[in-house]
């Protein structure tokens, strides 16, 4: 069994597809084929943030919440998605093919491992900024998939000025990071 | 006589390895290794780029399942 998995192991091919990351421009060609067959499939452009803010809404109806009222879910089409549920909704196995993929791809490497939280001002930086992060791809409709990937390849002026006050927020993000993380 | 340095990075996220490698070997001077532990998968990929950009010695060791030692000789 060792002698199989060390063959695996030193394979050219195991090596070009699982272990090594693939190289950007790969990445690049293989998210825009992806989108197009998304937007020709289903005819709406690809988006990952909105699905949470779904997925979000139907976490606080299964407690006993109720969303009916809130102005982001107040749509015909927002409330059409809400009824049909969450496993009808062609983004929640998007997304969860999102996470099962990259799951796959970090066992395939064999790189997968539980990562020790360093320190309290970790835990307080993803959380404030996983909160920055959806509050401001709500109101932008949409994140950098969404409104920037799917909006210029839409040939949409949205997605570029999207796109502008992105890079200013990571100017901004970044010296953050480098105050408080250095 | 050159000098080893071990950075951890263990539990960081990007860009934050990539900038405490830069910082770090800024302190350096030529012929000194700086061995910078990550765990973050693409920390992996933008430490050794920057570090042979830079025209350094670069050999990456695979330590645990998830867990690499970048070893950058100063140039």
């Amino acid at each position: 069994m060792g002698k199989i998995l060390d063959k695996i192991k030193n394979n050219e091919f195991y090596k070009l597809w699982f272990k090594d990351a693939l190289p950007y421009i790969v990445g690049a060609v293989l998210l825009s084929v992806f989108q197009i067959v998304t937007f020709a499939v289903t005819g709406n452009p690809w988006g990952v943030s909105g699905v949470l803010a779904n997925w979000g809404a139907w976490l606080f109806e299964a407690v006993g919440g109720s969303v009916d009222r809130w102005f982001y879910f107040s749509s015909p089409g927002a409330q059409a998605t809400l009824e049909a549920g969450i496993l009808n909704y062609g983004g929640s196995w998007r997304n969860l093919g999102i996470i099962a993929g990259a799951l796959f791809a970090t066992l395939m490497a064999s790189g997968f491992k539980f990562k020790k939280i360093k320190s309290f001002k970790q835990v307080l930086a993803a959380v404030l900024g996983g909160l920055l992060m959806g509050y401001g791809a709500r109101i932008a409709f949409g994140c950098n998939i969404g409104a920037l990937f799917s909006g210029i390849c839409s040939l949409s002026l949205s997605g570029w000025v999207f796109a502008i006050f992105m890079f200013f927020g990571a100017i901004v993000g970044s010296k953050l990071l480098v105050k408080f993380f250095m | 006589m050159s000098k080893e340095v071990v950075l951890d990075c263990m539990g960081e996220a990007c860009p934050v390895p990539l900038i405490k490698a830069e910082k770090a070997l800024d302190k350096l001077t030529a012929g000194d290794v700086l061995i910078v532990q990550i765990d973050h998968s693409c920390a992996m990929k933008n430490v050794p780029e920057w570090a042979r950009k830079e025209g350094h010695n670069v050999e990456i060791e695979e330590v645990d399942e998830g867990e690499w030692e970048v070893i950058i000789e100063k140039a």
